[in-house]
């Protein structure tokens, strides 16, 4: 309910909209309550033969009761749409300036890929709780007491059994239902998560299931896990139908008892039977406002389940500390680890086990090794994206928790495994790497990295979509080459680029950095003749490292991981 | 959209239900109204007694149950012939799925498939819960109530004859002028919805950049823009419900008018008519404008209903199977080929594979090496000539002992959720001991790994086997091969980032399985190359030599070209 509380605040920003929809949600009902009141009236009225001017007088009214009616409901629906959109909007900036400060550590810990679409659905599914869940309540309360403060001046007793009608329905018949719909809603959860696991299993596991003969056993029961989960689903729907038609129920059995009363009242001379049609219309009306309320726990629950996933994944405290120190602008630095342990959460092995390493400035370096061993992880700590769990690193001689995270980001140019292209043109994707940048520059960033065919409108998809790895990969070279820092932290950038582009890149690259600071991690151990020094990983430890000739002479790892790749055909 | 009509006519009972209580639904609303009208012109016009229209009050709660239960039932018919469809489909793409080894075996698409299985079905349950159900309602109750109106006033039925149409054809004309509009607008819906999720994902690239605060400003324009492009499209559709509430108005109010005339005026009417119609009329234009909300939950099942459908319609190559047991088998490739729809290819492969032997298929990426591995296997009929085992089609042979040969290790073992025993396990025909599992890890190197785990052997490795490395997963799938010893494995040999220590294990180990089967490997290095008895050197899907490779290096040009550029000294 916290969580619900948070999104509440959120909503309040749009008060004038929420305002409007409550207004005019309250005139809808009160107009159609008002409309079928005056009609049950009329009619009644016409019986008693009165003069013909009173009738086109009561059909004028009508008819502006109609009109009415019809232009407030389109009034709410307007305005509780916007105002829903506004609050949408609202709510995803929140998230995302709550969800900064995490980045990129929380990625770490939610490994699965489908975090940020979950996170965007949520978000998503938050739209019905303005429109389905919070204002609703809200006119059908005031709607509710105008109608019965109406009616109690025809009949207390009526007004009663209305009031009665307005907590059974509005209250009791959803709280009722709500208390089942959480049970059966996580079941339903927990059933399509099982099939989902199976659904994977049997597609990417087709071969070896086939292979294995395991194939039939699997295609059993994932059938069983799938009926489970229809078989959920239905209980589900059949609840929702229930609830509804349990709700329709309550609201006819109201105005039934409104009808016998009111019909008692007449006979006994209580009422006037003028009247008698006019207040069952009434409570048939204002019924209709209710109705909609059974479907209110469904939605507060998905609402709720949908606010607490989303706070909870930004509910840990923020990993900026504050730090405020920075590093020179104008240099390369010097990078040091010293006896540097990491383990990813949720894992026992350590990824990274007691890493020595010594990075001159000016330097170039490359890490190599096996996949797995721990190379990027490296990379990623120099840039302070995490926290090692031990030993010390220090930049430019100064300990890395000392230096403002930001500062470091400035000043390296970094091109990771998985680069992110927006959705935009070639230019706005390059424009991020600095300010002020000339199209001149940009143009020859492409030319540097062989993309010159690209022209700087040309359009790019969401998440790079229409550019192949290698032009990805490039153009994360140019935009990292465009930034102009003096320390590179370049992790496998070249990985699907061929041979004889790769080596041209890099001499643009080495050209570039001549005097910098360089780390590369290479996945190909071709054209490290001319580093200064190469580091070999294997599990997490630094197992050798050296110039490439004292590596090839030691006849040691390296050297085998060389013997192998030359034997390696395509 | 046929096809999903289709099943839901297919059943029967349950149609014909919501038929049945359609037309008793609008029995029951017909029969609310003329209660309701009754016992108002009693006490009112007639004044009766209190007892005397007890009667009527009891008959209107009757009718009133019975309607909510009606409701109900209709609800929950939709509900469960919704179920039954999902089932019904999931079943069916199930089969298909598992039937259809081609799709399936070929790799890169199990992504989509397994969305189609989960979310497409899923969505098209609104097509039967909802929107089937409501035509059917739709097309009988407002006809019952114009009937009845007919019957008790013929002139309200007539306006209501005259105005009923105006309502489709509004529909229809709001739908033609708006769609143009509303597709553009839709195209913008698109590129917004993603923009959100986009700028998620490129966070780290933004912080990097130091982008990340303009980033925020960012995802407020376009969710305003996202918002405002929304609204345009909604208001259409509001303006189009507010123009059939007009419509509907006006058509009340004309009926209103004319009765209150007669009644007033010509007093050619009863009071309890007059009100029966006025009650009535409003039912009416209700159904009828529910059909126009109806359509539009249907039309969401549509683009899932479609995408179930293409799934569907893919066609089947199912692999024949025979009954035959099989030996030891010698391998013949016939002049096979296979072709895939999209341009994947095998020519005419000639190849004879004894007992025993080691074959190397080289060759560069996208020449069919993986796909020719899968031919071999069984994991799909040559599209033309044979494959022939011991002689005879491998169609004679029963899949079980085809299978039972076999051992499969491919770049990406696939691991299950479930113990690390289970996964070796799986590698046995049956129920293999504790003792042979623990035999064959440490024949695949392996062992000692799985005994650092606090586990041991019963740590469960999750989906997809996350928690393993690459080249761990290599020697699970090793030790699944020697627990179950075959005659003939197939190996797909890693390219790079494999540790030293797997390297060697995985070449020792092949080593000791090929000592007693056939062994042909999708082989990237010279070494295993250089232990092939035979060389399959394939290009586009053709081979091009054959051969050991000393006899190649001499007889192929292109295949020396190939070892010799390839050696490791470029650049």
């Amino acid at each position: 309910m916290k969580d619900v509380m948070v999104v509440i605040k959120l909503m309040m920003a749009e008060k004038r909209d929420i305002l409007y929809s409550i207004l005019f949600g309250v005139l809808a009902g009160l107009t159609s309550v008002g409309l079928f009141a005056m009609s049950g009236y009329m009619i009644s009225k016409s019986a008693l033969a009165p003069p013909l001017y009173i009738i086109t007088i009561m059909t004028a009214t009508l008819k502006m009761f109609g009109v009415a009616k019809s232009i407030s409901r389109y009034a709410e629906r307007y305005f509780s749409h916007r105002a829903t959109f506004t609050i949408l909007s609202n709510l995803r900036v929140s998230f995302y300036e709550k969800l900064v400060p995490l980045a990129p550590g929380i990625f770490q810990k939610y490994r699965s890929g489908d975090l940020l679409a979950r996170i965007v659905g949520d978000v998503e599914s938050l739209q019905n709780f303005f429109l389905r869940v919070f204002y609703p309540p809200i006119v059908l309360v005031i709607v509710f007491l105008s109608t019965i403060f109406f009616t109690t001046y025809y009949s207390i007793y009526v007004a009663l059994t209305l009031f009665a009608g307005l907590i059974l329905t509005g209250f009791i018949v959803p709280a009722l239902f709500a208390l089942r719909q959480g049970k059966i809603d996580s079941q339903v959860r927990e059933e399509r998560g099982a099939l989902s696991t199976d659904v994977t299993e049997l597609l990417y596991g087709f071969r070896d299931l086939k292979i294995y003969q395991k194939l039939d056993g699997k295609e059993k029961q994932l059938g069983k896990s799938a009926d489970l989960y229809v078989d959920g689903q239905e209980r589900e729907g059949i609840h929702a139908v229930f609830n509804q038609s349990v709700n329709a129920l309550v609201a006819l059995m109201i105005s039934w008892f409104v009808l016998a009363l009111g019909a008692y009242l007449v006979t006994e001379g209580e009422l006037a039977g003028l009247f008698l049609a006019m207040l069952v219309m009434i409570s048939l009306t204002v019924f209709e406002n209710a109705t909609p309320m059974a479907l209110f726990p469904a939605h507060l629950e998905e609402s709720r389940h949908a606010a607490a996933r989303l706070f909870s994944i930004v509910e840990g405290k923020s990993e900026e500390e504050g730090s405020s120190d920075q590093l020179s602008k104008e240099k390369a630095y010097s990078m040091e680890m010293d006896g540097v342990s990491y383990t990813f959460l949720g894992e026992k092995r350590l990824t990274l086990e007691n890493i020595q390493l010594n990075i001159v400035a000016g330097s170039k370096t490359a890490i190599v090794g096996p996949s797995g061993s721990g190379k990027s992880t490296v990379l990623q700590l120099l840039l302070n994206m995490y926290l090692a769990d031990q030993g010390d690193i220090r930049l430019d001689g100064s300990p890395i928790d000392s230096l403002a995270q930001e500062s470091i980001w400035e000043r390296t140019n970094v091109v990771l495994q998985e680069n992110h292209f927006f959705f935009g043109t070639i230019r706005e994707n390059l424009m991020i790497a600095k300010d002020g940048l000339t199209d001149q520059e940009m143009e020859t960033a492409l030319l540097n990295v062989r993309l010159d065919s690209f022209s700087l409108e040309d359009p790019v998809f969401e998440k790079g979509e229409n550019l192949s790895g290698g032009e990805k990969q490039r153009m994360a070279i140019a935009r990292a080459m465009l930034k102009g820092a003096h320390v590179w932290l370049l992790d496998e950038p070249t990985s699907s680029i061929d041979a004889v582009t790769e080596k041209q890149i890099y001499d643009q690259l080495f050209e570039a950095a001549k005097d910098d600071t360089l780390i590369l991690v290479s996945h190909r151990l071709t054209g490290l003749e001319t580093m200064d020094q190469i580091i070999v990983m294997e599990k997490g430890s630094v197992i050798e490292s050296g110039t490439f000739d004292e590596l090839m002479n030691k006849k040691g790892y390296f050297y085998e991981m060389k013997q192998i790749e030359k034997s390696v055909l395509l | 959209m046929d096809m999903l009509r289709k099943w839901a006519f297919e059943q029967r009972a349950m149609t014909a239900f919501l038929f049945v209580s359609s037309v008793l639904t609008g029995a029951m609303m017909i029969g609310q109204a003329y209660f309701f009208v009754t016992i108002v012109d009693g006490v009112f016009l007639k004044e009766q007694s209190f007892e005397d229209i007890k009667p009527l009050l009891w008959g209107l709660l009757a009718v009133m149950l019975l309607r909510a239960v009606l409701s109900y039932l209709n609800g929950r018919t939709g509900v469960k012939m919704a179920s039954n469809v999902k089932r019904k489909v999931r079943r069916m793409l199930l089969e298909k799925m598992t039937r259809n080894p081609i799709q399936s075996a070929l790799a890169g698409q199990s992504g989509g498939k397994v969305s189609v299985m989960m979310d497409a079905v899923d969505e098209i349950d609104s097509y039967y819960s909802k929107y089937i159900p409501q035509v059917i309602q739709t097309s009988i109750v407002p006809l019952m109530i114009l009937a009845v109106v007919l019957y008790e006033h013929v002139y309200s039925g007539l306006i209501m004859i005259i105005t009923a149409p105006f309502i489709p054809l509004f529909f229809i004309i709001v739908g033609m002028k708006t769609k143009a509009k509303s597709e553009e607008q839709l195209d913008k819906l698109a590129a917004f919805s993603g923009r959100f999720l986009d700028t998620l994902q490129g966070l780290t690239t933004l912080k990097l950049f130091g982008r990340a605060a303009k980033q925020r400003d960012l995802i407020e324009q376009s969710s305003l823009d996202f918002r405002d492009a929304t609204m345009t499209i909604l208001k259409i559709a509001f303006v189009s419900t507010l123009m059939l509430e007009f419509i509907s108005t006006l058509s009340i109010g004309l009926i209103a008018l004319e009765v209150g005339l007669r009644l007033v005026v010509f007093e050619s009417i009863a009071f309890s008519t007059a009100f029966f119609v006025l009650v009535l009329a409003p039912e009416f234009y209700l159904s009828l404008k529910e059909l126009g909300s109806a359509f539009h939950t249907g039309r969401g099942s549509m683009g899932a209903a479609k995408k179930v459908m293409d799934e569907l319609e893919e066609t089947e190559q199912p692999v024949k199977w025979g009954t035959a047991e099989v030996s030891i088998p010698s391998i013949e490739l016939r002049n096979a080929s296979f072709q895939y729809r999209d341009g994947f290819s095998l020519k005419n492969i000639k190849a004879t594979i004894p007992p025993n032997a080691q074959m190397a298929i080289v060759g560069q990426t996208g020449s069919g090496k993986t796909t020719l591995l899968h031919l071999i296997a069984g994991l799909f009929d040559p599209s033309e000539g044979d494959v022939l085992v011991n002689g005879r089609p491998r169609s004679d042979y029963s899949e079980t002992a085809w299978f039972d040969q076999l051992s499969y290790i491919s770049q990406h073992p696939y691991l299950f959720s479930g113990t690390i025993a289970d996964n070796i396990a799986i590698g046995g025909a049956k129920g293999a001991s504790r003792a042979d599992i623990e035999m064959a890890a440490k024949k695949a190197g392996i062992s000692d790994l799985i005994k650092s785990l606090e586990n041991g052997y019963d740590t469960p490795i999750g989906e997809a086997g996350r928690g393993l490395s690459g080249g761990e997963k290599q020697r699970i799938a090793l030790a699944r091969a020697f627990l179950k010893q075959p005659s003939i494995i197939l190996f797909d040999e890693p390219t790079t980032g494999l540790d030293l220590k797997t390297e060697r294990i995985l070449q020792q180990s092949m080593a000791e399985l090929a000592k007693h089967s056939t062994v042909i490997t999708v082989a990237h290095r010279l070494h295993t190359i250089k232990n092939a008895d035979q060389i399959l050197f394939l290009k586009k899907g053709e081979i091009v030599a054959s051969g050991p490779h000393t006899e190649l290096m001499k007889t192929s040009m292109e295949y020396r070209e190939m070892v010799l550029q390839q050696g490791g000294t470029v650049i």
